[in-house]
């Protein structure tokens, strides 16, 4: 495989960096392992004693983990969006920093996601999402697309790596045996026949149109795990777009720095040229003012609506002793100052364009600090009954740790990458490659796809106005010494029939009655000179022992036709004995149900045992009449016994079972003759109840609304039989390399 | 095994004996918690003590208990033809705190956790404070429901939101979006006692406690099983708290059973923050013929404390 001169001149300018790493490469990577190391310690800790040794606690649920997750993901912007559609657009200068745009968005998405898992709880089972995941949380939305994102951005790297990992592979000079093994299985037998260099071609440009929704989508989706929320600050409809800019505003800025950093480490000077930190510089300045554009429309809008709660986190915001510096640093100078220093071309240097760019990506971290902090920082209810340390939020040593780890993984992720391939692409298409290629591009078979590269061709205009177009429209897309005293009382309880005696033992302590649990109460019954031994029950966690008194009894009633009951308890080390009775006299009662014309009556009829046995009708005492619910007893009434008779409404309203069956009580209450008499019959007259509605499928039930599973099997499956059409000719490719391999062989061996 | 089914049918015959109606009265109360295997109780194998009418322990197979915590699925589905709802009385509050007290010793849970939140809250700065209590809304459109990315909080056809500890991965997503700040997180250890040997977790009595889960007021589940109150609503000495099921219209703060309907009709209940379209199962009584003064609340706190209430209610004195 033949390459040109020019190519050849490019590799010329890597070969120090990529065959030695330096004395200063090994200090660099000396301190990213040092820091690497702490901030393993720091994981350590938090894993073993859990999120106590963060700053954040209930109320301040999410810090600086989070703000450092969006932006990560908000910087991975920079390969996506910007290299995606500086490629499509066929911009002539785009060359030599695509590949830093490419390497920021796969190591970005490599780290950012890391800091999610940080401010989980329980990390050990994040595989329940996989398990349990539901389609209705934003949050696994975020997982699907995340996951989509990096994967696709790590296609859309290497397919732009093949050409120079091909010429890796026939350059081996100087390079470790290992490193060219590698370089020989990832370039996939390129060697640039028409055939091949027609389909990678063809996969850079589909992959370079689905990986720019697909960017748009993941910070949609990061904005709606906010957006969702019913607080104040978060619940905006401009939140997706606002982030989505933000985003690419940080990502260009990241690139920018990048740019300038490997310009100066690797001599860059003459492919990385002013006019790249010019353009690039543009671009930032009007991000910028976009930028600025959507944070007046939010803080506005917020302001002149004046809600209580927005109000409350804009008062946060301008006091100068809480947020108002840094949101004056964010929101002014970050916004303000890049435009100035770009906009005037008396300032405009490389310096001053870095400098802005570092000013903007700094802006847009303390952005995202005060997106999520001072809006957990007001709660809808007031922060009233809150520890003082759970009100605010100052992120611990373990957070700013972790923070400073991941910023050296990344760094160094990076570094070792430039080690490993050119930063810069060597081998380029040439122009008449390109023309060569649009004419291929008319055999492409997707209509959509080619509709798509023929409209971006047409507006080949400013990169800018492009850009905003395509921003607007993601708009759319998207605790006894002595015995204590204690207190026994007897009640004879009499139900339908079945006659009980419960004693309630209590004690007081600090003037608060308490029950005794598990004491024995003994039952008597007073004969005709002693008292019997009826039995013996123990004190439930209420105090109460129950004993049912059996069916006859051998004692004679006294001559009021009484029976005299009584209880004791015998006391023990911590109680005082004491004891209760209670003389009643029998009653037999019965409930009945009549309907005259259209009232609906309950009928008590009820009469007591006199001493020679016989009945006698009730006249005076009052019944009272309940229905039984599950907590208690709800009165419906009560009503003076007259004659043996006593009748009162049914509770037509009251609701019953399925088919209206309601239970009835008529009892004497505490009677000082009938002690807690009472009887029970059930009549369909209550109101039925409604069978039971169970929605099946709903943003709050186990499945998800029909539509979202749609929704998310479409977009999946799209984006994925593009992912997966990629990685088969990538197969397609290396078979094609291998027969042009024979070929060369066979015809080197004729000559 | 046949002595241990004889016993079990002698008791059985036993209770229904003792009360073929007496299912409902107190003296029934753990009777009704049992039911014959003609109820359709599965025998499980697993034996549970229950106190007999007769005042004796006794052993019977865990699928006739009904008491139980449920488990498992059970656990997610609800309490049938139940709808639990609560109503709080703001005319009696006077930040007792005794609900909490209540309900911590009711969960196990140690005083730093606290799912019962007081607030001294005033309308506009014409009007008086007045103490609000606030257990978990139980919301019916509930928004940390919606959120949750697992499924392990969870709204059930009885009107309850709970909490699977086993299953949360502890993201707070649903801290994030619960409005009104029911929800606490286990930050560290709870240091909390241990579920006795042979027991099985289960959501309905959150109880255990996790490290690194969410945590909340759950309505109590498992006592409603039982037919027993919350403990908030046994603990205060106002009777503040009247909790009841909305299928029956009735609701009771222990003392008091009266109808719900007619509560929260002729009382002009509210819930709060209504505009939020969360559908809260928790009704607030206006606090109008007030039993105490406002004051009376600052009694059991701490100066600090007092300040801050006064801070954030704009009360100048």
């Amino acid at each position: 495989m033949e390459y040109n001169n020019k190519t050849i001149k490019n590799y010329e300018d890597f070969k120090p960096q990529l065959e030695s790493i330096g004395r200063y490469g090994y200090f660099f990577i000396t301190a990213m392992v040092m820091i690497i190391a702490w901030g393993t310690y720091a994981l350590y800790t938090q894993l073993s004693k859990g999120q106590v040794v963060t700053g954040m606690r209930d109320y301040v649920i999410w810090g600086i983990y989070d703000a450092n997750f969006i932006f990560f993901i908000g910087i991975s912007y920079a390969g996506a969006l910007i290299s995606g559609i500086l490629h499509l657009m066929r911009v002539e200068w785009r060359h030599p920093i695509l590949r830093m745009a490419e390497t920021i968005t796969v190591v970005s998405t490599m780290i950012g996601p890391s800091y999610i898992f940080l401010s989980m709880g329980r990390l050990e089972r994040v595989w329940h999402i996989l398990v349990y995941g539901r389609i209705q949380s934003p949050i696994v939305w975020d997982v699907f697309a995340i996951s989509t994102y990096l994967i696709g951005s790590f296609i859309f790297l290497y397919l732009a790596c093949v050409r120079d990992l091909a010429f890796m592979r026939d350059h081996p000079v100087g390079v470790a045996k290992w490193r060219n093994s590698i370089y020989k299985f990832m370039s996939a037998g390129y060697r640039d026949t028409p055939k091949q260099r027609e389909l990678l071609n063809q996969l850079i440009d589909l992959i370079s149109i689905v990986i720019i929704p697909l960017a748009i989508l993941v910070h949609s989706v990061l904005a709606w795990i906010f957006g969702m929320t019913l607080r104040p600050g978060w619940h905006s409809t401009i939140f997706a777009p606002y982030f989505v800019l933000a985003a690419i505003y940080s990502g260009t800025g990241v690139l920018i720095i990048v740019m300038f950093v490997f310009r100066k480490i690797y001599h860059l000077e003459a492919h990385i040229t002013k006019n790249h930190f010019t353009y690039l510089g543009i671009l930032l300045m009007i991000l910028g003012a976009l930028y600025g554009y959507f944070t007046f429309s939010e803080y506005l809008t917020n302001w002149y609506g004046s809600v209580k709660w927005d109000m409350e986190v804009l008062y946060r915001l301008f006091d100068t002793s809480t947020y108002w510096w840094w949101f004056f640093f964010s929101a002014f100078i970050g916004v303000l100052l890049p435009i100035i220093l770009i906009a005037m071309p008396r300032f405009r240097s490389i310096k001053t364009i870095v400098f802005a760019a570092m000013i903007a990506v700094t802006a847009l971290w303390v952005k995202r600090y005060l997106i999520i902090i001072p809006t957990l920082e007001t709660p809808l209810l007031p922060l009233h009954d809150v520890r003082p340390e759970f009100a605010s939020y100052s992120p611990s040593w373990v957070e700013w740790s972790l923070t400073a780890m991941g910023i050296a993984i990344w760094l160094l992720l990076f570094f070792l990458f430039s080690k490993f391939l050119p930063i810069i692409p060597v081998v380029r298409v040439n122009s008449a490659d390109e023309r060569d290629y649009f004419k291929l591009r008319k055999l492409a078979k997707e209509r959509i796809l080619r509709r798509m590269i023929s409209k971006t061709r047409r507006d080949k205009g400013p990169v800018a106005g492009m850009l905003i177009l395509l921003f607007l429209t993601s708009a759319l897309v998207c605790r006894a010494e002595d015995p204590v005293h204690s207190r026994l009382k007897l009640e004879f309880l009499n139900k339908s029939g079945t006659h009980l005696l419960t004693a309630k033992l209590t004690s007081k302590k600090d003037d608060q009655t308490i029950p005794l649990e598990g004491m024995q109460v003994s039952f008597f019954i007073q004969g005709v000179k002693d008292k019997t031994l009826l039995g013996k029950g123990s004190t439930d966690e209420a105090g109460k022992a129950t004993f049912t008194l059996p069916d006859k009894l051998d004692v004679p009633r006294n001559k009021d036709g009484k029976y005299l009951y009584s209880a004791s308890f015998e006391g023990n080390k911590e109680y005082q004995s004491s004891e209760s009775s209670a003389e009643i006299r029998d009653v037999f009662m019965k409930l009945t149900f009549s309907q005259k014309d259209s009232a609906k009556l309950i009928n008590l009829f009820a009469v007591e045992i006199n001493e020679k046995g016989d009945s006698v009708p009730i006249e005076g005492s009052t019944a009272i009449f309940y229905v039984p619910r599950t907590f208690s007893y709800l009165k419906i009434g009560e009503q003076p016994v007259k004659g043996g008779h006593a009748d009162i409404d049914f509770p037509v309203t009251l609701p019953g079972d399925s088919v209206g069956n309601l239970p009835i009580i008529a009892k004497f209450e505490d009677n000082d003759n009938y002690g807690n008499s009472e009887v029970s019959a059930t009549m369909a007259w209550g109101k039925p109840l409604p069978p039971m509605v169970i929605i099946k499928r709903g943003l709050g039930d186990t499945n998800a609304p029909l539509w979202m599973v749609y929704t998310l099997i479409v977009l999946l499956s799209l984006v994925w039989f593009h992912f997966t059409y990629a990685i088969f000719t990538i197969f397609r490719i290396r078979h094609l390399g291998k027969a042009a391999l024979q070929e060369e062989n066979a015809s080197s061996a004729t000559k | 095994m046949n002595d241990n089914n004889s016993s079990r049918r002698k008791f059985l015959k036993l209770g229904l004996a003792a009360g073929a109606t007496a299912l409902i009265g107190a003296g029934g109360k753990a009777l009704s918690a049992v039911s014959g295997p003609e109820a359709g109780g599965k025998e499980t194998g697993e034996k549970v003590k229950l106190l007999s009418p007769d005042g004796t322990l006794v052993e019977v197979d865990k699928g006739h208990c009904h008491s139980c915590p449920a488990t498992g699925k059970e656990a997610r589905q609800g309490i049938p033809n139940k709808k639990m709802v609560m109503v709080v009385d703001l005319a009696r509050c006077r930040n007792a705190r005794k609900c909490l007290e209540g309900c911590q010793s009711m969960h196990h849970l140690p005083p730093k956790i606290e799912w019962i939140k007081f607030f001294l809250l005033r309308d506009s700065k014409d009007t008086s404070p007045y103490w609000f209590p606030k257990p978990c809304f139980q919301c019916n459109n509930p928004p940390c429901v919606k959120v949750c990315p697992v499924g392990a909080t969870f709204k059930r056809t009885d009107g309850i939101v709970l909490i699977d500890n086993d299953r949360c991965i502890g993201c707070k997503f649903c801290m994030a979006a619960c409005p009104y700040s029911s929800r606490v997180f286990n930050w560290g250890n709870p240091g909390q006692d241990a579920l006795p040997e042979g027991k099985k977790y289960s959501p309905e009595t959150s109880w255990p406690q996790k490290v690194g889960t969410v945590g909340k007021c759950d309505f109590c589940p498992d006592m409603v099983r039982q037919g027993k109150l919350p403990s908030c609503v046994t603990s205060c000495p106002n009777g503040v708290y009247f909790y009841g099921d909305k299928n029956e219209d009735t609701v009771t703060n222990g003392t008091e059973t009266v109808r719900f309907s007619e509560l929260v009709q002729q009382r002009a209940a509210y819930r709060y923050m209504e505009e939020l379209g969360t559908e809260p199962g928790v009704y607030y009584l206006p606090p109008v013929n007030r039993l105490f003064d406002y004051k009376v609340g600052f009694q059991e706190l701490k100066p600090e404390e007092i300040d801050l209430y006064k801070k954030e209610a704009n009360l100048s004195e």
